[in-house]
């Protein structure tokens, strides 16, 4: 087992890890930028290092400033959290030739499955279903021709995209070109690489994904699936795991799929194949994250296996403890991303400093966030703050905790996302579990803007 | 403001009491990056490496051999190297003059401070020499100005352009008038060639001074140069200190002498072959045209 971690991200995610590494018995280093002093993983971990000013690109996403802190105190593994450097292929390279484990799969790997063109070609050769789509398309005269054969509306995409950026809806034939165009222009001012490709418009589709844990000797697990059909602008803002639509048949079958990709692909550690389900149940590849994810701990909740340490412990080289078989789904969790934005005054994020926090309790309630009394959120990162996961024996149970732990969570100082996720949970469609990826632009209406 | 000590630390044991037997600790191997001395900032040898040796922050052109440049600027597999086997000797037997030369070779792996022949720039057939800015700062000495001159009077036989990378500190002083003479020699090659209404392209880097740039370096038909190169025959320090007065920001850098009307035009690293190879389909022979390659 590795005897000290550094924890390349900040935020509640930092504080996870170095919870799960306290467990272990390892030692911590936080990383932090200028703007980070008073935050909280700084102070938990055993050791904290300032690795620069606060824009990301200086300090989290400065990938010499990390390795050196790694180098200095002696780090052997780095744990990169979600975002920022999590799915870089480059650092996870460069960890290696320092000789430091990264708490993720293979450099290689990443690289793959971050080019969305690659992993739709890998993906669909290791027997996963795609979306109906193309390879990249330069020539515009060959795209429009390509975009006709596959009907619209359809959805430009970027070869480098991904949190939901580089994505363009085209609804008909005549605007086709144009926005094709500004997708591609887009692409390059944003990812440095105008490698773009199309792609069929699902439209009334679920998200779900399914979490895999694969570790360096061949065994892979699937450990269920989320629903994070709940979003904005391709946002998640709460997911739920089981999925009220799956039957039992199509869980296994996604699961069976997945793990079948895992192993063709040679995947290593924590890995979320995340799909695209109809009305009629059909489901798509749509892209695959090579890292831990933001939702995670209600798959905890549901299976009772906490991933963050077993990513350590694949990392580590040991083997997984269990098999498939072992893995069985209890009960039902939500998780509710609670956002610094005020949805009054269309998802606005602010910050300021917290006067007054009060955490939900009782059993099966789970708060992980960065907060604390007299905290002052920091105006340069991520506006979410916190996760409320709640874990009941069935799904009505768990949405009625939910709203009583969401009731019972006050964080003063600052506007945040709770009441409009007392709305949805409210709302008659999620009750029956009717919802798709438009529910936040179609069904739940704008009474806030009143 | 909450305190360091705030959170008592688990007396956990770590997990399986064993720990990874690892070959040696956590280390940054000193190739894996470098300083740029432009900015300042520290750079992954990887993305100079992919960045043809400029810096991705600041543009900074760092310093490159000439196999390197050579591998960025010919088609692959179409250099054919020309006395690669001349090496000078010591003909005025200036003292310590022969270790100097045992140690450039040991250093730049190259017997000379330059490298000439034939290769192809995007399917151009063209002749090349390229500087040697390792091999005692490109030099230039009896070998070469030979090298050089043996190179456009190939050209000019075979009625080929010329593309020159210069990078040099002046004649070599260990050869002391024999050096100074290759300045002659080497002209005389490119006027010949030139004669013969041959293109003569040279590519000015960082540092193009002294002998080379009062020879071949400035009397090509298209003289470039790349970014913040300094070109110069006196170095700034010297005529700072000879006429006792500060010389202007940015004196003698590419930038300078492309407002004053010395060089043509200021190329980044990154464009040079594919502008290169503009050039020469302008120069061509067109269709039809005179078959001694005139143009």
């Amino acid at each position: 087992m590795f005897t000290k971690i550094l924890i390349a991200n900040r935020g509640e995610i930092a504080l996870r890890i170095i919870r799960a590494c306290k467990e272990m018995g390892i030692a911590t280093v936080a990383v932090f930028s200028k703007a980070d002093e008073d935050s909280l993983h700084v102070s938990l971990a055993d050791e904290s290092i300032c690795i620069g000013p606060a824009p990301v690109v200086n300090s989290y996403l400065n990938i010499s400033a990390i390795l050196s802190a790694a180098v200095l105190t002696g780090a052997e593994a780095i744990h990169p959290g979600y975002g920022l450097l999590s799915e870089n292929p480059k650092f996870a390279r460069l960890c290696a030739q320092c000789g430091i484990a990264f708490i993720g799969p293979t450099w290689e790997i990443i690289q793959k499955m971050g080019d969305k063109d690659q992993a739709r070609s890998t993906m669909s050769a290791a027997g996963v279903p795609i979306v109906p789509g193309t390879d990249i398309v330069d020539d515009p005269v060959e795209a429009q021709k390509k975009a006709d054969e596959i009907g619209y509306p359809l959805l430009v995409k970027a070869r480098s995209g991904g949190g939901g950026k580089g994505i363009r809806l085209v609804e008909n034939s005549a605007a086709f070109i144009n926005e094709f165009q500004l997708a591609r222009q887009e692409a390059e001012n944003a990812f440095g690489d105008g490698g773009v490709y199309l792609e069929k418009f699902l439209t009334h589709v679920k998200h779900i994904e399914i979490q895999l844990l694969c570790d360096q000797h061949k065994n892979v697990v699937a450990l269920g699936e989320r629903e994070c059909s709940i979003q904005r602008k391709n946002q998640k803002l709460l997911e739920e795991s089981p999925s009220p639509s799956l039957t039992p048949e199509i869980r296994e079958t996604m699961m069976a799929i997945s793990r079948k990709a895992a192993l063709a692909i040679g995947y290593e550690n924590a890995g979320t194949i995340e799909f695209l389900m109809d009305e009629q149940k059909h489901f798509y590849f749509m892209e695959m994250n090579t890292r831990l994810q933001v939702e995670h701990p209600i798959t905890e909740m549901v299976t009772g296996i906490d991933i963050v340490k077993w990513q350590i412990r694949i990392a580590a080289g040991l083997p997984l403890t269990f098999g498939q078989e072992d893995v069985h789904i209890q009960g039902h969790a939500i998780e509710c991303r609670i956002n610094a934005e005020n949805p009054l005054l269309d998802f606005r994020p602010n910050c300021g400093t917290i006067s007054f926090l009060h955490v939900p309790g009782g059993p099966w309630v789970r708060f992980d966030t960065l907060l604390y009394q007299g905290y002052t959120i920091p105006p340069y990162y991520d506006s979410m703050v916190g996760k409320l996961i709640v874990h009941s024996k069935t799904r009505e149970l768990t949405i009625r905790k939910m709203k009583a732990a969401l009731c019972e969570l006050v964080i003063e100082g600052i506007d945040h996302t709770s009441q409009i996720l007392l709305d949805i949970l409210s709302h008659p469609l999620f009750v029956k579990g009717d919802y798709y990826t438009d529910f936040m632009e179609n069904e739940l209406g704008k009474p806030w803007s009143e | 403001m909450i305190s360091k000590g705030l959170f008592k630390k688990p007396k956990n044991e770590l997990e399986g009491h064993h720990r990874i037997k690892r070959q040696g600790d956590p280390a940054i191997p000193t190739e894996l990056c470098r300083s740029c001395p432009s900015c300042k900032q520290v750079i992954f040898t990887s993305d100079l490496d992919n960045n043809y040796q400029i810096c991705p922050k600041c543009g900074h052109h760092f310093r490159i051999n000439a196999r390197q440049r050579l591998n960025m600027i010919v088609d692959t597999n179409s250099f054919t190297e020309h006395h690669s086997d001349l090496a000078s000797i010591n003909r005025l037997e200036f003292p310590e003059y022969e270790e100097k030369l045992t140690q450039a070779a040991l250093f730049s792996h190259e017997k000379e401070g330059v490298i000439t022949g034939i290769g192809k720039i995007n399917g151009h057939e063209v002749a090349l020499f390229v500087m040697e800015v390792t091999f005692m700062m490109g030099s230039m000495g009896q070998v070469v100005g030979e090298k050089i001159t043996l190179l456009f009077e190939y050209a000019t036989e075979h009625h080929l352009p010329v593309i020159g990378f210069t990078v040099s500190g002046g004649a070599r002083m260990q050869e002391g008038m024999l050096a100074l003479m290759q300045m002659a020699k080497t002209s005389g090659g490119v006027k010949r060639h030139s004669d013969a209404g041959l293109l003569y392209i040279a590519v000015l880097t960082d540092p193009t001074t002294g002998g080379v740039t009062a020879s071949f370096a400035m009397e090509a038909d298209i003289i470039l140069a790349e970014p913040d190169a300094l070109i110069a025959f006196a170095g700034p320090r010297v005529i700072e200190q000879t006429i006792r007065q500060r010389l202007p920001k940015g004196f003698q850098k590419a930038e300078f002498l492309l407002e004053k009307g010395f060089i043509d035009g200021i190329i980044h690293r990154n464009l040079q072959k594919d502008t290169l190879s503009r050039l020469l389909s302008l120069h061509s022979i067109p269709k039809g045209g005179d078959e001694n390659g005139s143009i």
